[in-house]
């Protein structure tokens, strides 16, 4: 293992808010994978989808999970540099 | 009336026993202190539980094999199968463990106190202990006053170690005072008689001292002062295990089923095994013989041969019992049978979960899951709907025009019986385990009371909701009707929305997608407005049903909103840092609005217009 990645493992684990930063950014990694999979899968629904009611409603929901994805992509930015403290 | 009588007497026979004799006086205080060692440590052990113990606990019990592990290592470990056994109790009434787990727990459990014997055989009785626990009740008490959870949890460990070694050693020197006065190797009876006598008094023991372990104590103390004799050691020893299931069987008696099925579970396993050690006890004492033989135990070391006995005799109930316990836990099911509960009581609070953190929080999610589920048969009749056909897969728009006859219903009846009783019930457990809780662990069960809290709200506004809406659904005026029929059928759809999120379970993108169920309201609200306006206008509808809608369009509107604020809390179980995040993507007011379709200016829908 390179020096760099283990000081920073080592800083993970010795400064507790180097640890919460980690853990939140590694849920909301998560979280964000699953959005994108919803929202891939109601847009792959809306193809198929013959009523126009049932199309406008999965459009809404695609919109709300892309929504929701830019929300927690904004997160992540800032999450992704280090605090400067 | 015996119960009353039992502790006079008790004391009555100790405080006469400490008049006649100094010696005896020693070895009942080193027993108290024993006994006083293994609350502490039970204390300790429980400081430790706030989830590590759960977690352990959840992750090796998905097989057989595991369980008895996890019963053999944490009872050698803790040195309490008591504790193990509350642990699993608690598992067991939240619903986290299966019967099979728990009685695979409490079998290694069984085994596990065998390790006891060892230790003190091997070790205790060879070394001055008195020395090591002066230091570790000195170290354990500053311990003890620190302000820290673990700090304190060390210290309890440590101290209830030092009491423990200090009433070894005080019952130890008891015994070898008492050896100098009384001979009670005098009284020994041989023989079968004299196996079953002493079983008969291993048993009393244990039920008085509430320990099994403290018992096989007094044992190997009074063996090693050779104050009894080997052969009626071994039957107190086979009957101190008969009289720690007496123990659980009475503990048992106010948990719920499952914590009875597995107090029988151990009274079979304990029973068969002390009668099929009575029945062979010299074959097993010849087998101890030649274990002792293989392993260079001396013959006269009678104490570890207790200690290899104990092991024996509890390894071959594993070795009998194990193939029978899948017909037992069967047997068990079918004879201890759940008593029929009211909707109001509670399944899940046990009062032995409020030490456990982990376990409470997961008891007090699953008893206010039940108080939703009552909760919503009673929104879904004073919708005058039915809850199955709302959570069936035909179109909810069918079902709430199929639906047209009133559903009577007493709703302050329905909900002081079935939803009142039972949210009061949670609130009053919360309120007692709270106080042994991390913060973080208190966070999540006050947020779990606002869920309950925003259940009781949404059926206070359906029943607000109720009375118009059950005039208004045999209306003449077919306008005010589709009105009603809309919030009704809103309403229905929240409810399936909710049910399928439920089902998904952990999935954090389809507890996100409760934002559409806000989403919808909102449109909804901003749709009446302009249709209501239009309705006025015309003349569809009279001025006093055009305030009874705009009222009850806000009763939805609030029976939604609770709904959906309790479903982010009730339904989201992943851990609490990814519930977080899950939270933080959850679009706010603003951004909610951002999505709303671009208003419309529409006429009300006449009559003689389609839908």
């Amino acid at each position: 293992m390179k020096l760099r990645k283990l000081l920073e493992k080592a800083e993970a684990l010795l400064v507790p808010k180097e640890r919460k930063r980690k853990a939140q950014k590694k849920n909301l990694k998560h979280v964000l994978k699953k959005l994108r999979q919803q929202e891939k899968s109601l847009l792959k629904r809306l193809e198929t989808e013959p009523s126009k009611s049932k199309s406008a409603k999965i459009k809404e929901q695609a919109a709300l999970a892309h929504a929701q994805r830019q929300k927690g992509l904004q997160a992540l930015q800032s999450l992704q540099q280090p605090s400067p403290d | 009336m015996t119960r009353k009588l039992f502790l006079p007497s008790i004391f009555i026979i100790l405080a006469y026993g400490f008049w006649i004799s100094p010696d005896f006086k020693e070895i009942a205080a080193g027993v108290a202190i024993f006994l006083f060692g293994m609350l502490a440590l039970e204390e300790g052990f429980k400081a430790f539980t706030g989830g590590v113990l759960e977690k352990l606990l959840r992750q090796t019990t998905n097989k057989l094999w595991k369980s008895l592990c996890f019963g053999v290592v944490s009872t050698s470990v803790m040195q309490s199968s008591s504790l193990v056994s509350v642990i699993t109790i608690s598992f067991l009434s939240a619903g986290l463990i299966s019967l099979t787990a728990g009685v695979g727990i409490i079998f290694g459990a069984n085994l596990g106190t065998t390790t006891g014997a060892w230790l003190l055989a091997g070790f205790g009785l060879k070394i001055d202990i008195a020395a090591y626990a002066m230091p570790m009740l000195v170290f354990g008490i500053i311990l003890v006053f620190q302000k820290a959870r673990h700090l304190k949890g060390y210290g309890c460990i440590l101290s209830g170690l030092g009491a423990l070694f200090l009433g070894i050693h005080f019952m130890k020197e008891g015994f070898e005072s008492f050896k100098g006065s009384f001979d009670l190797a005098a009284y020994a009876v041989s023989g079968y008689p004299g196996v079953l006598l002493f079983a008969l008094i291993g048993v009393i023991a244990t039920v008085v001292m509430q320990s099994s372990h403290a018992t096989l104590v007094l044992i190997i103390t009074a063996l090693a002062a050779q104050q009894i004799t080997y052969e009626n050691a071994l039957g107190l020893a086979i009957g101190a295990n008969i009289g720690t299931t007496i123990t659980a069987i009475i503990g048992s008696l106010s948990a719920n089923v499952d914590g009875r099925r597995l107090a029988g579970a151990h009274l079979i396993f304990n029973a068969v095994t002390a009668a099929v050690a009575i029945g062979f006890i010299y074959q097993l004492t010849g087998a101890v013989d030649t274990i002792s033989g293989w392993v260079g135990i001396a013959s006269d070391n009678y104490t570890l041969k207790l200690a290899v006995f104990h092991s024996i005799f509890n390894g071959l109930g594993i070795v009998l019992m194990l193939p029978m316990l899948t017909p037992m836990v069967r047997l068990l099911q079918r004879v201890i049978k759940p008593r029929t509960r009211t909707a109001a009581e509670a399944r899940y609070l046990n009062s032995a979960n409020i030490g456990l953190p982990d376990t409470a929080v997961e008891a007090v999610r699953k008893e206010t899951l039940r108080l939703y589920d009552n909760a919503s048969e009673v929104i879904a009749e004073g919708l005058s709907l039915h809850l199955p056909d709302i959570l069936s897969a035909s179109s909810i728009e069918d079902t709430v025009a199929r639906s047209r006859k009133p559903v009577s219903l007493d709703m302050n009846e329905r909900y002081e019986s079935n939803v009142k009783q039972l949210y009061g019930k949670i609130v009053e457990f919360i309120s007692n385990s709270h106080s042994t809780m991390s913060p973080s662990q208190s966070d999540e069960l006050f947020a779990l009371r606002a869920a309950g809290r925003d259940i009781i709200e949404s059926i206070k506004d359906t029943k607000h909701l109720h009375k118009n809406l059950s005039r208004y659904l045999t209306s003449e005026n077919e306008n005010i009707r589709q009105e009603y029929d809309q919030i009704r059928a809103n309403l229905a759809n929240v409810l399936r929305q909710l049910d399928a999120v439920r089902r998904q379970g952990h999935d954090s993108a389809a507890i996100l997608s409760l934002d559409s169920i806000k989403i919808a309201m909102k449109q909804y609200d901003r749709d009446l407005e302009v249709r209501l306006s239009a309705l006025m206008r015309d003349r569809l509808i009279s001025a006093p049903m055009s305030i009874s809608l705009m009222n009850d369009s806000g009763y939805a509107y609030g029976v939604t909103k609770n709904l959906v604020k309790m479903g982010e809390v009730l339904f989201s179980t992943g851990e609490s840092q990814l519930r977080e995040v899950e939270r933080s993507v959850s679009l706010d007011e603003g951004e909610l609005e951002e999505l709303l379709p671009k208003p419309v200016i529409s006429t009300a829908r006449r009559t003689d217009e389609t839908p």
